[in-house]
């Protein structure tokens, strides 16, 4: 069908622009997530609280609201264009989700391993880096999996922004040929490839890296 | 207790309270070079606190810790470098959970001590044979048995040539067969000279080996001598009832 | 015009606005409830071909963005002459949506009770059914409980993506409202805030019930939902 040969090459145009805004989001997502993650578990009571709060703010407003407000608000201040005010909107509200993954993670490791890391003469830091996250790491992998999937189909948002990604490149095609439910059809497949491919990825590398009991 | 020997260790009226609840209650002792004590008490006196409070995982409320001159409790000493020279062995035998047996001993080697990797390769190996379980240096933590565990524990100390060891309840998490194993390890290093702090019920190991039993109560030294006079002869009734008890079960 | 005049003439329309928010996320929790509780009984007890449907529809769902679905109900079916408010297209998509993740929520709390009582259900002669309904299910619901709250939660935050099929919810007053009055700034800002209050006292209500309903015993751990 002419579906296929036009329809589908139409919307991968806008995959490119997708994949990117996620790449954007998840990984300074994954940076900051652990600065704060770090800050919250071993940088003392207050400092702890404060992130706390700020976290719990920016994971109780609704995404789309972050998005909206970070465009039209930040942006026309600082100049940027929808593409980065969107990816680094996802970027800042996935670093609160991760934050919290991360953290869980850490706490997950049992505390005698930071005691045993200090009695052999590690300082504070060599044993965050060799001891505790490694083990840490690992935990995590599932949550994370979780919140790749999210930040993927959140990717969908930026679409109010007017980024030209494949929620946008469905909308031209459908008022071109009025086939909407093609159109968003094949958006949705999309979406659930990335998705489904993103998670059993993460699961092939997280039974790869399981540690033998 | 006469010796012209260097002393290693020095307590000076430790205090510790958790809360309301007063852990250690002014505790001062002192242990000379190739000593080995053992600390028995009811759970819960302090003993494992005041262990720990000896290469300061627990950061004591008052008093000083001397370790071979060094005072730990003065903050200004680098206590990471101090605790390089301290060997401690856990209940709960805390392995790196991701690390094999070998990266266990390697990583301080390395890590801690700046040790080329092959250096703490050898280095490791020969620790590892020094416990008796060089054919299981590619093991991780959960594939070992608990005695296993812990005696890889005790390698780990060992590799980072500790002046000292101190061992909390070593024993306490084993099934009873494979207690054997690590107090027969325990007790070589005793015999080959180690300074040994050792909070443990294990009254076989204190009779063979030990040179100062310490009776703790209520985070108090109650009593302390040898172990021929602690055990069949001590001064009060509360440490003869006491050391009677564990030595039944023991 | 100063903020408290602002405030003055946008509060009735934000609060018009509020309770149109109210009206769709808890529609939507409750067709969840209603298709995902059954799922997850069906994915745990249900004959093979059940599971598979059912596994099948929570797989699509959860993989793909619930915008995605909307837009396929509100803009999508017309195409085949199938025409929905924008109201029923959202308690379609959305509802369906939701009960994708409450089926999983569910049938984790299930498995989590045991196979221990079902066997100990029928073993005293409760039918199939019976024992589902008077020892699973008080149980299941217990055990959920910490990933519904999210949910509830999670339905209040979604909601605001109806604002794109004309839905007048608070999102959509409050763009009406910029349209007005140009401030742009002031009235995003007064939004997030009235989302903060409203999720932080749901919070504390979902808190006080699981409380309320709480088995002494019977701990059930926190996990980010």
């Amino acid at each position: 069908m002419e579906v296929i040969t036009i329809l589908i090459p139409y919307i991968l145009k806008g995959l490119n622009v997708t994949l990117k805004v996620t790449g954007i989001a998840l990984s300074c997502g994954l940076f900051f997530g652990l600065i704060l993650a770090l800050l919250r578990v071993y940088g003392g009571d207050l400092l702890s609280r404060i992130i706390a709060q700020c976290l719990t703010v920016l994971r109780s407003l609704p995404h789309i609201l972050l998005l909206l407000l970070i465009y039209f608000v930040i942006a026309r201040v600082v100049d940027l264009s929808p593409f980065w005010a969107g990816s680094l909107s996802l970027a800042i509200i996935s670093s609160a989700y991760q934050a919290e993954i991360i953290r869980g993670a850490i706490l997950s490791v049992p505390s005698g391993q930071m005691l045993a890391a200090r009695s052999i003469g590690m300082n504070r830091l060599q044993a965050i880096l060799h001891v505790v996250l490694p083990q840490a790491f690992r935990h995590a992998i599932p949550p994370w999996s979780n919140e790749a999937a999210i930040i993927i189909k959140d990717s969908s948002l930026v679409y109010v922004l007017g980024v030209p990604e494949i929620m946008r490149q469905a909308q031209y095609y459908s008022a071109r040929t009025y086939q909407p439910f093609t159109a968003y059809l094949t958006v949705a497949l999309i979406y659930f490839l990335l998705t489904f491919i993103t998670n059993r990825g993460l699961d092939a590398i997280e039974r790869h890296i399981r540690i033998p009991i | 207790m006469t010796n012209s020997k260097k002393l290693i260790v020095e307590i000076e009226n430790l205090h510790k309270a958790y809360g309301k609840e007063e852990v250690l209650k002014g505790i001062s002792m002192s242990v000379s070079e190739g000593e080995v004590v053992v600390l028995v008490g009811p759970s819960g006196t302090g003993k494992s606190t005041l262990l720990r409070c000896i290469n300061q995982l627990t950061i004591p409320d008052s008093g000083r810790v001397l370790v071979n001159g060094i005072e730990l409790t003065d903050p200004r000493v680098d206590i990471d470098k101090a605790r390089q020279h301290i060997g401690m062995v856990f209940q709960d035998f805390n392995l790196f959970n991701h690390l094999t047996a070998l990266d266990n001993i390697t990583l301080g080697l390395t890590k801690v001590l700046g040790m080329d990797k092959k250096k703490a390769h050898a280095r490791a190996m020969k620790e590892l044979k020094r416990v008796g379980l060089s054919n299981k240096y590619a093991s991780y933590p959960g594939q070992l048995s608990g005695g296993q565990k812990q005696r890889v524990a005790i390698a780990r100390s060992l590799a980072m040539d500790p002046i000292m060891m101190l061992f909390d309840e070593p024993t306490s998490a084993l099934d009873p067969e494979l207690i054997g194993e690590v107090l027969k390890v325990m007790k070589d290093l005793a015999l080959g000279g180690m300074t040994m702090i050792c909070v443990t019920h294990e009254i076989g190991f204190a009779r063979d080996v030990c040179h100062r039993i310490i009776f703790m109560e209520h985070g108090r030294i109650v009593e302390q001598g040898s172990p021929e006079k602690m055990l069949t002869n001590p001064d009060l009734p509360r440490t003869k009832k006491f050391l009677g008890k564990i030595s039944e079960i023991h | 015009m100063s903020f408290l005049d602002y405030l003055q003439i946008a509060a009735p329309q934000l609060w018009r606005g509020l309770l149109i928010t109210f009206k769709v996320s808890f529609t939507c929790l409750g067709i969840g409830l209603l298709i995902g509780l059954p799922s997850a009984l069906a994915r745990v007890y249900g004959p093979k071909w059940l599971r598979w449907i059912v596994t099948g529809y929570i797989e699509l769902l959860r993989g793909t963005p619930v915008l995605v679905q909307l837009f396929l109900v509100y803009y999508g079916l017309p195409q085949f002459g199938i025409t929905f408010s924008a109201f029923t297209s959202a308690y379609i998509a959305v509802g369906c949506n939701s009960g994708a993740y409450q089926a999983e929520y569910f049938r984790g709390a299930i498995q989590a009770i045991g196979s221990g009582q079902m066997m100990a259900a029928r073993s005293i002669g409760l039918s199939y059914l019976k024992a589902i309904w008077h020892v699973i299910i008080p149980q299941a619901f217990r055990f959920a409980l910490p990933c519904w709250s999210n949910e509830v939660v999670s339905m209040i935050k979604i909601s605001s993506i109806v604002y794109l099929i004309a839905i007048p919810e608070m999102l959509y007053v409050a763009k009406e409202l910029m349209a007005k009055y140009f401030n742009v700034f002031q009235t995003y800002i007064t939004v997030g805030v009235i989302y903060l209050l409203v999720i932080g006292i749901i919070t504390y209500l979902i808190n006080k019930i699981e409380h309320y309903l709480a088995i002494p015993g019977l701990e059930v751990t926190k996990r980010s939902g």
